[in-house]
């Protein structure tokens, strides 16, 4: 009987959320349900979590968390979604259900709490101290091939600051190219290297802009440096092909051969239309001529 | 010797009275039936009308066209339509050089289908455009290198040379009318005026007339074949299965031949009945065209055979799982209706003569238009649905193609157009050709003049 009244409430619980999109309950075996988060809601692992959910969770639901992604998904901002407990939402996050991919095979079990921890902040943002600013130089070294990111303190004492997560961009046509790990912490000194990529096209003098950014913080604001490389390959625009006259060409670049064999049908063609008026021309002409 | 000379003049001279009031019977008189049948053309255009007011407004989401199939009903219809419209070519100019006698009185009907299936297909293809108020960016911004654009030049420069072979024979007629309708309407004898030129029948306007009508009997064929190849390339120049195909436009044509050749039995019958022509649309007129009916059939099955077979022996991995929802997946049953009944049966049956009677041939080219229908149906949407480049996490529903309501509406509005089109040329103009008739009537042509 106890586990019974146990089953209910969760079920009463669940059913709202459920019905949302199936008309099933998603019901999680109580002892599930019990389970301990073993996190603590710390900037750290929030900044993990957020970086998670902004890479696999966003696309479905909405950047916002509130179920308006590219499909209609459940909302995280809502008292029936905030009044499960963690345990339920973890085993939730780790099985899946129907378009719900069981994230267990992909995350470990450390990242699926952080990111439990990151939506419990999104509806209570109070608990966490207003970011700071931080100062962030990017430095390159020729012979490594490496870039080494140095963050400190924005005040003129400048205090290196230490696990923070840097993340690296090459900038190009459409957007930026992240490289580098998931996650690049700096040490106590405040520095943290990551290696350039091999094979990265720059522009036609092979210069490549490369970014360091700290985003998605819970400590610290926005910020980012760029350096301008002259690590990348020779960009080599094969403009000549395009300037040939193809079947793909623009309206401008037919090819000749068609130009000719598509103008002389309707030259000819359109000839003898012009032919035939011509005649009607006359027919109307001779007819005048008889009734005088 | 004068007497018996005038005699048979007098005889020709009522002979060409009584030919003239029996072909402008239509121009005088409308039945019930005519008025009924003019009202529920007009209605099922209005109603297409709407639905496409509708469609204007809410976009095209109003059709069932989705990612996948975005050629549905529309474009199938176009295809069709632009198939009739070949018949045109087929009896007035094709047999009409081939010194085909029987063929007179069908040319002038063949001819106004012509017409009116190209007005439609113009009317359906620009329906099927999601933004119409862009279609002058074709004439801007279009390149010679598309098959798209090919096909606009080829189906408007066919319209013009129809239209042409419509008028020329038409104007001995035009003038013939001027002097005997003077019944009718002001506007109506201006009308025949001024479209008549002026013809007196003299000896230079024949001449002029004659060689203008042969030049254009000459030049219609190339383009006709033109239009139906260039409509066929927009399918065959993509690299899609069911559409790659090198006999694609030869196949397209044959198969255009044979519904026209149907369409003009069915209204060559609806005319004989409403007008009772029984002594211009003979039995031997029907059996005639049913022969050639045979002819055209026996041929595009041929095309049929290898359009089908040569792939569905070699079964590319591209193109089985094509061939197959046509041999016994989602389309088997629609596909294997059309191949039997709507074009192996028929051939059967009309080698009979016996079937080749008005109306047994009447219900065989009814089946026949109805299946030449579903099979551009056919053609254009299964290759749809089997997209090359691999897709995944699309709704259920873009697999499948299914025309809504709203199509189907606009659609029959388009067929409705078209059978108005006919129905007001035959209340205006007559439909079976007169000085021709005449002519072969052996009634010269100082008789018709001085009529």
């Amino acid at each position: 009987m106890a586990t019974l009244k146990n089953i209910i409430p969760i079920l009463m619980l669940f059913f709202p959320v459920a019905t949302y999109s199936q008309k099933d309950v998603w019901t999680v075996p109580p002892e599930k349900a019990a389970k301990v988060n073993p996190l603590e809601i710390k900037p750290k692992n929030l900044t993990v979590g957020k970086n998670i959910f902004s890479r696999n969770c966003v696309a479905c639901h909405g950047a916002k968390a509130d179920g308006q992604g590219l499909i209609q998904s459940a909302s995280f901002l809502t008292d029936t979604f905030q009044k499960q407990t963690d345990g339920a939402i973890f085993h939730k996050m780790v099985t899946g259900r129907n378009k719900m991919p069981p994230f267990g095979s992909v995350l470990k079990d450390d990242e699926v709490w952080s990111v439990i921890n990151y939506l419990r902040v999104l509806v209570n943002p109070s608990v966490l101290p207003p970011p700071k600013d931080i100062r962030i130089e990017l430095a390159a070294s020729e012979e490594t091939h490496s870039l080494t990111a140095f963050l400190t303190t924005a005040d003129s004492v400048r205090v290196p600051l230490g696990e923070v997560d840097v993340h690296y961009y090459i900038k190009r046509d459409f957007g930026l190219m992240r490289f580098g790990e998931i996650s690049n912490y700096t040490s106590e000194k405040g520095k943290v290297t990551v290696s350039f990529p091999d094979g990265i096209i720059g522009d036609d003098q092979g210069n490549v802009t490369v970014l360091a950014r700290i985003e998605n913080d819970f400590l610290y604001k926005n910020n980012e440096s760029a350096v301008v490389l002259r690590w990348g390959s020779l960009l080599v625009t094969e403009d000549a092909k395009f300037n040939e006259r193809t079947l793909w060409g623009s309206r401008s670049k037919s090819p000749v051969w068609l130009l000719i064999l598509a103008n002389g049908i309707l030259a000819g063609v359109w000839g003898v239309i012009l032919y035939i008026l011509y005649n009607l021309f006359r027919i109307k002409k001779a007819g005048k001529i008889f009734i005088k | 010797m004068t007497d018996l000379y005038r005699k048979d003049e007098e005889i020709k001279k009522e002979q060409f009275q009584e030919l003239l009031s029996d072909l402008t019977r239509p121009l005088n008189h409308t039945s019930l039936t005519f008025k009924i049948w003019t009202g529920f053309l007009l209605l099922l255009a209005a109603g297409a009308g709407f639905m496409y007011f509708r469609q204007v407004q809410q976009g095209l989401g109003t059709t069932n066209m989705r990612d996948i199939a975005s050629w549905g009903l529309y474009v199938s219809n176009f295809v069709f339509l632009i198939a009739v419209s070949l018949v045109g070519s087929l009896i007035t100019a094709i047999l009409k050089l081939s010194n085909v006698r029987w063929a007179t009185p069908l040319t002038r009907i063949s001819e106004i289908i012509a017409v009116a299936a190209l007005i439609s297909a113009l009317l359906i293809i620009v329906v099927d455009m999601g933004r119409p108020d862009r279609l002058w960016h074709i004439a801007v911004f279009g390149r010679l290198q598309s098959p798209i654009v090919w096909d606009i030049i080829t189906v408007n420069t066919y319209l013009v040379l129809s239209l042409l072979l419509l008028y020329l024979p038409l104007i001995p007629d035009l003038a013939r009318l001027g002097s005997f309708m003077s019944h009718k309407p002001a506007w109506q004898r201006k009308m025949y005026k001024i479209l008549s030129l002026g013809w007196q029948g003299t000896g230079d306007q024949l001449k002029l007339l004659e060689k203008s009508v042969a030049v254009l009997m000459v030049i219609i064929i190339p383009v006709a074949f033109s239009i139906h190849t260039v409509t066929s390339w927009l399918f065959a120049s993509t690299l899609r299965p069911g559409w790659d195909s090198t006999i694609f436009g030869p196949y397209f044509v044959a198969g255009a031949f044979m519904v026209g050749a149907a369409a003009v039995i069915v209204v060559m019958y609806l005319i004989r009945r409403e007008y009772s022509y029984k002594q211009y649309l003979t039995d031997h007129h029907f059996d005639m065209i049913g022969k050639l009916l045979v002819l055209t059939s026996l041929v595009y099955l041929y095309f049929n055979l290898n359009e089908y077979m040569v792939p569905g022996y070699k079964m590319k991995s591209g193109e089985s799982a094509h061939i197959l929802g046509l041999f016994k997946g989602e389309f088997a049953i629609m596909f294997w209706l059309v191949q039997t009944v709507g074009l192996i049966l028929p051939i059967i049956l009309l080698v009979f003569k016996p079937f080749r009677k008005p109306r047994p041939l009447l219900i065989i080219s009814l089946i026949i238009v109805v299946g030449a229908f579903l099979k551009r149906y056919l053609i254009v949407t299964p290759t749809l649905l089997h997209p090359f480049l691999p897709v995944q996490n699309y709704p259920e529903s873009f697999a499948h193609y299914h025309p809504t309501f709203s199509e189907l509406v606009i659609t029959s509005g388009s067929f409705a157009i078209m059978a108005l089109v006919v129905t007001v040329f035959i209340r205006f103009f007559p439909i079976i050709p007169i000085c021709e008739t005449a002519h072969e009537k052996g009634i010269d042509q100082e008789t018709i003049n001085n009529q």
